[in-house]
C-alpha cells in the first residue's frame, strides 16, 4: 500500500512538473540567425505539441509553420545558471489564440517581423531574449513555441521570471486555501454525520463499533 | 468561436470556485460566532438565544462588505487575462 502510494505521487509529481515545465513560460538568450517558413503535416502524435493556424484563418491538416531559427545560451537549472558554450535552437511562431495555453497570442506575424530585426551575424552578435514555452525534440519535429522577444546589450543579462515567481507563490496559497476548505468541511460537515452515524449504531452493538472503528481508521488514512 | 469556449468554460470554472469560497467564508464565520457564544456563555446558555445570536451574526455578515468581495473572484481573472493578452500581444 505504502508503496503503491510512493509510486502515485511518484507519477503525479512528474506528470504536473512535466505539464508545468511545458506551458509555463521560459527565458532563452539567443541570437536569430534566420527566419523561416515551412510547410508542416501533422500526425495525432505530434498534432497536440502544436497550437492552431492563426487567428480567423481555417484549421487545415497541412499548413504553413513560422520558424525562428536561433543559436541560444546554454544554462542549467531551467536557466539559473549560466554556462559559456552556446547550441542552436529553432523556435515555432503561432498564435495560441483563446485557448491552451494561455498565452493569449496573435501577433505571430509581427513576432516574426521583430525577430527578423534581431537577425544577428558572426562578428557584430545582436542578443535577445525569447520568451517561450514548451520543448524541442527532434524525433518528434516539435518546437517551442515563441512569445515574445526584445534585444538585451549583451549575452550576459539577469533575467528575474516574474510570472513564474507570481505563478507558484499563487500555487501555494491556492494549495493552502483548498486544505483550509477541506478541513473546514470535514470538521463541520462530515464529522457530525460521522458522529451521529455512530451514535446511532452504538446501540447495535460493539461488533458494528469495531466496524465503524475500522471505517475511522481508513478514513484516517486519508488525512496525512 | 474560441473566444466563446473560453467565456464559457471560464465562467463555469469560476463560479465553481466562487461557491466554494462562499461557503467557506460562511461556514468559518459561523463557526467564529459560536465560538464567541461559547466563551460568552461557558455553560452553553440558552438555546433559542444563542440561536438568535448566530443567526443576526450572519444576517450581518451577508450585508458586510465580505460576500460582495468574493465576486472579485470573476473580476481578477478576467482582468489577468486581458493584462496578458494586451501584454504578449501588444508589447
Amino acid at each position: 500500500m505504502r508503496k503503491i502510494k510512493i509510486i502515485f505521487l511518484i507519477l503525479l509529481f512528474l506528470i504536473v512538473g512535466g505539464l508545468l515545465h511545458y506551458a509555463l513560460p521560459q527565458h532563452d538568450i539567443v541570437r536569430v540567425t534566420s527566419t523561416e517558413v515551412i510547410r508542416t503535416d501533422f500526425t495525432w502524435i505530434n498534432r497536440r505539441f502544436y497550437a492552431q493556424a492563426d487567428s480567423g484563418g481555417a484549421e487545415l491538416v497541412t499548413r504553413d509553420l513560422r520558424l525562428i531559427n536561433t543559436e541560444k545560451k546554454l544554462t542549467f537549472l531551467f536557466g539559473f545558471v549560466p554556462r559559456d558554450s552556446t547550441k542552436v535552437m529553432v523556435y515555432r511562431n503561432e498564435d495560441t489564440g483563446w485557448i491552451w495555453p494561455p498565452y493569449f497570442k496573435f501577433d505571430s506575424s509581427d513576432l516574426q517581423a521583430e525577430s527578423a530585426a534581431e537577425i544577428s551575424v558572426s562578428g557584430t552578435e545582436q542578443w535577445a531574449v525569447m520568451t517561450h514555452y514548451g520543448w524541442r525534440n527532434k524525433y518528434l519535429s516539435i518546437y517551442p513555441n515563441a512569445i515574445g522577444i526584445r534585444s538585451v546589450d549583451g549575452p550576459d543579462v539577469r533575467i528575474i521570471p516574474w510570472f513564474n515567481i507570481f505563478f507558484f507563490v499563487f500555487l501555494v496559497v491556492a494549495f493552502l486555501f483548498l486544505r483550509a476548505v477541506w478541513r473546514q468541511f470535514r470538521e463541520r460537515t462530515i464529522d457530525p454525520a460521522m458522529q451521529d452515524m455512530g451514535d446511532s449504531l452504538g446501540s447495535v452493538g460493539d461488533a458494528v463499533a469495531e466496524k465503524r472503528g475500522r471505517f475511522r481508521r481508513w478514513i484516517d488514512t486519508w488525512r496525512s | 468561436m474560441g473566444l466563446v469556449r473560453l467565456v464559457f468554460f471560464g465562467f463555469i470554472g469560476l463560479s465553481v470556485i466562487y461557491f466554494l469560497i462562499s461557503i467557506y467564508s460562511r461556514s468559518v464565520r459561523r463557526e467564529k460566532l459560536e465560538d464567541r457564544w461559547g466563551q460568552d456563555n461557558p455553560d452553553g446558555g440558552d438555546p433559542t438565544a444563542r440561536e438568535a445570536f448566530i443567526d443576526e451574526g450572519m444576517a450581518r455578515y451577508n450585508t458586510g462588505i465580505r460576500p460582495k468581495l468574493i465576486l472579485l473572484v470573476y473580476v481578477i481573472p478576467t482582468i489577468l487575462v486581458v493584462a496578458i493578452h494586451i501584454l504578449t500581444t501588444y508589447y
